[in-house]
């Protein structure tokens, strides 16, 4: 795939997907959306890294995709997700969907992360998951501002939590990272009453407002 | 695949965990069972991971990152440590989750920190599959019981912090400085020290500050007051001389035994060169205050009939069922039940004593089987018996028939007190165990001379006498010709050592016990009795005075040169065994219940069956030790 079949937006129509694929897809829409008003401790968030070739939305693409699930501020290795694109997007993404169910979801930097995984799922699968996603770069600064009180780059955070992880810049290296940050976050939004996955919607949305006419 | 992603992030956590002992010795599959199972939770600073009221833990916890406090609950002083943290690689509540009851220790993450979390049945499974782990566990388990080996249930006894408070040595609780006059200051000045520092008794010491008396507010009614004594005279003559002392390193359950033992409220503790360093009164042991020792020992002292004598009863009972439930240790507990059962006795034939004329005669009130031991359970039926001499020309015949009917009084009134008769007729108003000391000496050397069954079976029962109340002197000299002739005739005591074999310890080759048809083990029969018939054996050989189990044991092993630490090992066992089987008992009030001492080792958690199976182990080793010296 190439610069020029992208734009000229050779989606994938799903009707074009094996049945199995399609049945797959039409049970993970079937899933209700997540009640983002219960507890940190009764929800599981989805933890979803990606893995590029750069960093340069126009240019770079997919390679893999890798998510940890955080149920009821568990992180389990058994409940976690990895696959490379190559060679079969389709299944990879799909796989992704099923894991992911409907959030909500947790990023570290969403205005890469999102936007390339939007992407891809547009491109092989016509769809765009309706998740509510979190972001950790907003959200850490804005929990933990004692630590560091602005966006920071992922390696800052977890040198600020002492946080290692089995391989850095790896779809599920770096998940494994995010996710332990994840789990930072909620004790420490819990200690200050934000108790909920839509609070922790509001706190984002509000620091991104602030950023924006500060 | 979803089987790649868990498996790197097995990988990762398997990794982490070998830089870490044991899990870098842990078997692989072991290993990975864990780090599977393993989850990972954030505990944010200052939050409770872990307490005590949280109940039986259902994880096990390994720390990844940060710090984690455990803080010992209740008086810090009193343990080895207050508080121990615990960094990365390091676990727990190992003790509390292999004994299936809630943690003595509190938990808490003093930094941010990341725990790995295990369930408890995961826990469990892991020490099955892992002889690395267990062991790991095992010994940290025997840490803790040696930490504590005053103390052996310390480890399952939910109620740590009250028992340990007495094990406090005295000279921590003393907390006042010592207050004191020299015996020729005025009575005057004495009692208005006492009123100006509001103490309730006033200790009289020498030039040196070595205590020589001691007056009570108690005394001062009788011996001050009533009387009308000058105040200008020296406290000197109206003191109690000689008062009770004890060592600061003494502990305070030592003091309340001793306060049980004397019925005083006030001990003075004094250093290592006898100087006075305070006073412990009552008041200061509160847990046994509140439990009502004291109470007990007053009512029975001022008893005046059998239905307070009966009061009293029903109240050690009580009191012991209490001490149970709050995790005493066997040795202090079985010290605390004969002390007052002594003093009930006492009582008893002082009453008696009152009705029958036994002006002149010379004689002691004799203890069997395990009331001789001072190891009465609480379903103890009596044994006792009576030795006097008959001085030279009196009418024995008239002498030992006074003697039988107020030891008939003694056993009926003893019988209406909770000590069922005995069955075998094993009492003092039996006639042939109300005997002169030549005639003990002929009845025990008959057995010794002459060991069919029945007199084996006696001499385990009359061996272990121990004088309860009377002439003291009378038993020593019984003691030491016992032992003289016991150990010229090797033929007896040889014989002896081949009847304390005839049971041997329920350890199973393939299941850890050997149970009865109904499936449970008799915690007296083939528990307690192969040590009590072991250490009876030693104390003849080795010439031990005492008719404790544990005191022989200690003496004689000493004696035959054993280490420290098997005897110790040896104790401790023993006590295991006593205490399991009062706590069976707890339930049973009744007395000789077909179910007392039995226990069905299913019922035990983990940890008890584990030290259980080591308490046999010890009954195995003094056996094995028997056999050998007596080439059985």
């Amino acid at each position: 795939m190439n610069w020029l079949t992208r734009l000229l937006g050779t989606r994938t129509d799903t009707a074009s997907l094996d049945a199995a694929l399609r049945d797959a897809i039409a049970s993970w829409e079937a899933l209700a959306a997540p009640e983002l008003g219960s507890a940190h401790f009764e929800t599981r968030y989805v933890v979803i890294n990606t893995e590029a070739t750069g960093l340069d939305l126009d240019k770079d693409r997919l390679l893999a995709v890798a998510a940890i699930a955080i149920d009821r501020e568990h992180l389990s290795p058994q409940d976690s997700y990895y696959a490379p694109l190559e060679p079969d997007a389709a299944t990879a993404l799909t796989n992704l969907l099923t894991f992911a169910g409907k959030g909500p979801v947790v990023v570290f930097n969403a205005s890469f992360n999102r936007s390339l995984l939007e992407r891809a799922l547009d491109e092989h699968l016509g769809l765009t998951p309706d998740w509510t996603w979190l972001d950790l770069h907003w959200l850490l600064p804005a929990l933990y501002e004692e630590h560091i009180d602005g966006p920071a780059r992922l390696a800052d955070w977890m040198k600020a939590f002492g946080i290692e992880t089995f391989q850095r810049h790896h779809a599920l290296g770096d998940a494994w990272a995010i996710a332990q940050l994840m789990q930072a976050a909620q004790a420490r939004a819990r200690a200050l009453g934000l108790n909920t996955p839509r609070s922790l919607a509001d706190l984002e949305h509000s620091r991104r407002q602030l950023r924006r006419h500060g | 695949m979803p089987a790649a992603a868990s498996e790197m992030l097995v990988g990762a956590s398997s990794d982490f965990l070998t830089r870490f002992s044991p899990f870098n010795r842990m078997e692989p599959e072991a290993l990975e069972f864990l780090a599977e199972r393993a989850t990972l939770a954030f505990h944010a600073r200052g939050s409770e991971i872990l307490t005590p009221e949280m109940g039986q833990p259902t994880h096990f916890h390994i720390v990844q990152r940060g710090k984690v406090q455990a803080r010992q609950l209740g008086p810090a002083s009193v343990t080895d440590y207050a508080a121990m943290t615990l960094g990365p690689g390091e676990c727990f509540p190992i003790g509390a989750l292999s004994a299936q009851r809630p943690s003595t220790n509190a938990y808490v993450a003093v930094k941010d920190s990341f725990v790995f979390q295990l369930p408890a049945e995961d826990f469990l499974k892991l020490m099955q599959m892992s002889p690395v782990f267990h062991v790991f566990c095992t010994q940290y388990i025997a840490s803790l019981l040696n930490q504590s080996r005053q103390q052996l249930q310390s480890t399952f006894a939910q109620r740590a912090a009250e028992q340990q408070t007495m094990t406090t040595p005295l000279g921590q609780l003393v907390k006042k400085e010592a207050i004191f006059v020299t015996p020729d200051s005025s009575i005057r000045a004495a009692l208005e020290k006492m009123s100006e520092m509001r103490i309730g008794c006033m200790v009289i010491t020498d030039a040196e500050r070595k205590p020589i008396g001691i007056l009570t507010q108690s005394d001062l009614l009788p011996r001050v007051v009533l009387p009308g004594i000058d105040l200008q005279r020296p406290i000197g003559d109206v003191m109690t001389a000689t008062p009770h002392v004890m060592s600061a390193s003494d502990s305070a359950y030592d003091a309340a035994l001793e306060m049980a033992t004397h019925g005083v409220r006030h001990l003075l503790v004094v250093d290592s060169e006898g100087r006075l360093k305070g006073v412990v009164s009552e008041r200061d042991l509160f847990t046994l205050q509140r439990i009502g020792l004291r109470q007990i020992r007053s009512s029975i002292e001022g008893a005046d009939d059998i239905e307070a004598l009966q009061r009293a009863s029903r109240d050690i009972r009580q009191l012991a069922l209490n001490l149970i439930a709050q995790g005493i240790g066997a040795e202090q507990l079985t010290q605390f039940i004969s002390a007052l059962n002594d003093a009930l006795t006492c009582r008893i034939i002082d009453l008696a004593r009152a009705r029958h004329d036994l002006y002149g005669i010379e004689y002691a009130w004799l203890a069997f089987g395990s009331e001789g031991r001072h190891e009465q359970t609480l379903s103890s039926d009596q044994d006792n018996g009576i030795i006097y001499v008959c001085p030279e020309g009196a009418d024995q015949a008239a002498l030992k028939s006074r003697l039988l009917a107020c030891a008939k009084e003694v056993n009926e009134n003893l019988a209406a007190c909770g000590f069922p008769l005995c069955k075998g007729n094993i009492m003092a108003s039996n006639p042939e165990l109300c005997l002169t000391l030549e005639e003990w000496k002929g009845r025990f050397g008959d057995w010794i001379r002459e060991p069919d069954p029945q007199a084996l079976l006696n001499a385990t029962i009359f061996f272990d006498y121990r004088v309860l109340c009377g002439n003291e002197r009378l038993g020593d000299q019984l003691r030491a010709w016992l032992n003289r002739t016991a150990k010229a005739y090797s033929n007896f005591l040889r014989l002896m050592a081949s009847n304390a074999l005839q049971v041997a310890p329920p350890l199973g080759r393939i299941r850890d016990f050997v149970v009865e048809d109904d499936g449970t083990i008799d915690l007296k029969k083939s528990g307690a009795r192969l040590f009590v018939d072991v250490a009876r054996i030693l104390a003849l050989r080795a010439d031990v005075a005492s008719s404790s189990t544990v005191q022989r044991l200690r003496q004689a092993g000493s004696r035959m040169g054993m280490p420290p630490e098997e005897i110790a090992a040896l104790i401790d066992g023993f006590h295991f065994i006593q205490l399991l089987r009062l706590r069976a008992q707890h339930l049973d009030t009744e007395h000789d219940a077909p179910g007392d001492n039995c226990i069905d080792p299913d019922t035990l958690n983990e940890l008890d069956r584990r030290i259980l199976k080591e308490a046999f182990r010890q009954a195995r080793k003094l056996q094995l030790r028997l056999k050998l010296d007596y080439q059985l």
